[in-house]
């Protein structure tokens, strides 16, 4: 009982140890310098945020990634709305309806989808899911009873 | 197989309006006291709304109406630290169909405190909000802390009530989990991360993961991760891309990815994805290797040829290819132009077609028009359609800069709606107050 309290106390002051002993400094809340439309990162930056070139061919790929490991980086640009207009719980226009004059970016589903979704469901079912399996899916009860 | 996906039982979980109660008393406080407490407070906020003409499958006319609200209050401090509130929600109506109970629906997206210390990348974030640590990509109700540590060590952690739709199978009552990384800025991370999800008496999910970034020289980066379903016993998902730029100009991508059906769908809430033996039509024997290689030349700035090729391999089904490429012209606010084409050659009519993308768009002052085209031909007709398309005519002028408005037009023809019209017009208006120096970001 005892070491079990010893392990209670000691194991946040370990924590608390090793934030005063990090001591880094936070990254800027939002970007130094306005950015519009797709940005090349490489163009200011040759360090770890060069490798988020949006305008990298495999960008929209690996973004999933950078969302885990950077997400305030992401956040000096980006207001959470951004992730939430496909990233969403509950929704019903697709962010290509939302942003139709946005042509250059990576939009999903655009055209009309009722008839591809079918067939990129047989291609991966995964790619569907990763945003339609548990959240975003009322709707596929019109049909998939 | 999947003894905790009950069927629903109809009873609608949501604490909706027990999390907008939380964050209007929240936000109450924050703005109320804004000008006191901080030295520099920004708030931005903006309003979207949008009227979609379009008709049912059973040509049923629907004029949804929706509006989009989202705002934030961010104060900061001297010292570099910040808090913030961060609400988002949208609502409809349908101005013609009232005949069913659906006629009108809302949701809050996203509603969170945050505080965001000056050292240590510490952020502390309470509210409905989007996680995304390692094998968590989920929005959650309740409570995120991350930081870095000694080392070169980050960690995080979560939980509270996941935030999910349940037309089939319900969601779990409780989430939490954890993600810990070490690495080195610039140079390489790895992390571990872990997930637990469950009801009364249910193992909802259990997924643990490892996900890397390396980055050794400027000119070559790895990403990937992979995930492990510990109620099936078995790896959900790999997926790894590397990425080499020879030179500035040129950049190849190599994309590999498995799936294995069996441990990846094992916790969805729809029927669409739920494996057969479950209500579904998946074959959980299935398994599916992706791999796939793309290349990029940027001969002069702005201007992008890009060529892909990805391979599907299937344990059952056989296998699928698809081929393309594109170019595209994009200068920031002023035009975009850009062509694609595709081969998808796969085992089944459906899967054997060609795809064709088509658009430009020009910004002319206050005014930018554009036109997109987007065809799928395929081998052997849907339904009597061998090509499907759409066509969409895009306008819109800036009043000012806090007011857009702007519309489109589109004719499609596709084995579902034949000849058919659809339109939507929208209005958006977005607003900033300053009170010092820092600035925020515009919620546009």
């Amino acid at each position: 009982m005892k070491s079990k309290l010893l392990m209670l106390l000691m194991a946040p002051l370990m924590a608390l140890l090793l934030v005063a002993c990090a001591n880094t400094k936070s990254g800027a809340l939002i970007h130094p310098e306005a950015v519009t439309g797709t940005p090349n990162c490489t163009e200011c930056h040759s360090d770890a945020y060069a490798a988020m070139n949006h305008q990298a061919v495999d960008f929209f790929k690996k973004h999933s990634v950078f969302a885990t490991n950077a997400r305030r980086a992401c956040a000096s640009c980006h207001a959470e709305s951004f992730c939430t207009d496909c990233h969403a719980h509950k929704e019903e226009l697709k962010p290509s309806v939302k942003y139709t004059q946005q042509v250059e970016r990576t939009l999903p589903h655009r055209g009309d989808y009722l008839s591809q979704h079918r067939i990129d469901g047989k291609i991966n079912p995964a790619s569907c899911a990763k945003c339609h399996g548990r959240t975003n899916n009322e709707r596929c009860l019109t049909c998939h009873k | 197989m999947t003894s905790h996906q009950e069927k629903r039982s109809g009873r609608e979980q949501s604490s909706l309006l027990r999390v907008a109660s939380v964050v209007l008393a929240a936000a109450s406080t924050v703005m109320l006291a804004q000008p006191v407490m901080a030295a520099d407070y920004t708030i931005t906020g903006s309003s979207n709304t949008y009227l979609r003409m379009t008709r049912t499958i059973n040509k049923e006319d629907l004029y949804p109406l929706y509006e989009y609200l989202r705002f934030s209050v961010t104060a900061a401090e001297k010292d570099g630290s910040a808090t913030s509130l961060h609400l988002g929600a949208w609502g409809r109506v349908d101005l013609v169909d009232k005949s069913s109970d659906h006629y009108t629906d809302g949701d809050l997206q996203y509603g969170y405190l945050s505080y965001q210390a000056a050292k240590n990348n510490l952020v502390i974030n309470a509210g409905r909000q989007f996680i995304t640590e390692g094998v968590a990509a989920d929005r959650v109700d309740g409570l995120y802390v991350r930081s870095d540590f000694a080392a070169g060590i980050t960690a995080a952690a979560f939980a509270g009530s996941p935030v999910v739709t349940t037309p089939n199978y319900k969601g779990g009552d409780f989430i939490y989990g954890a993600r810990v990384a070490q690495g080195k800025p610039g140079l390489y991370s790895v992390g571990v991360s872990a997930l637990r999800n469950e009801s009364d008496n249910a193992r909802d999910r259990e997924e643990e993961g490892l996900d890397l970034w390396i980055h050794p020289v400027k000119q070559v980066d790895l990403t990937g991760r992979s995930s492990y379903n510990s109620i099936t016993d078995g790896w959900m998902e790999h997926a790894y891309t590397l990425s080499v730029a020879p030179i500035d100009a040129v950049t190849v991508s190599a994309d590999f990815s498995r799936i294995n059906y069996q441990d990846y769908f094992y916790n969805v809430t729809t029927n669409a994805f739920a494996l057969a033996g479950n209500g579904g039509l998946l074959d959980p024997r299935e398994k599916v290797t992706a791999a796939g290689v793309s290349a990029a030349w940027t001969p002069v700035k702005n201007l992008t040829v890009a060529a892909e090729y990805k391979n599907y391999g299937y344990e059952i089904l056989g296998s699928a290819d698809y081929v393309g490429g594109k170019v595209a012209y994009t200068t920031a606010d002023a035009l975009s132009l850009g062509a694609s084409g595709h081969r998808m050659d796969g085992s089944t009519d459906r899967t054997r077609y060609y795809d064709y993308r088509l658009y430009a768009l020009k910004k002319t002052g206050h005014t930018e028009l554009g036109v997109d085209f987007y065809n799928v031909i395929f081998d052997r007709p849907i339904d009597g359609v061998k090509s499907s398309y759409a066509l969409t005519g895009i306008a819109g002028y800036e009043f000012t800069e806090k007011l857009n408005v702007g519309g489109e037009i589109e004719y499609s023809q596709s084995p579902d709606f034949n000849r058919e019209w659809r339109a939507l017009v929208k209005v958006a208006y977005a607003f900033e107050t300053k009170g010092g120096e820092k600035g925020g970001k515009s919620e546009k």
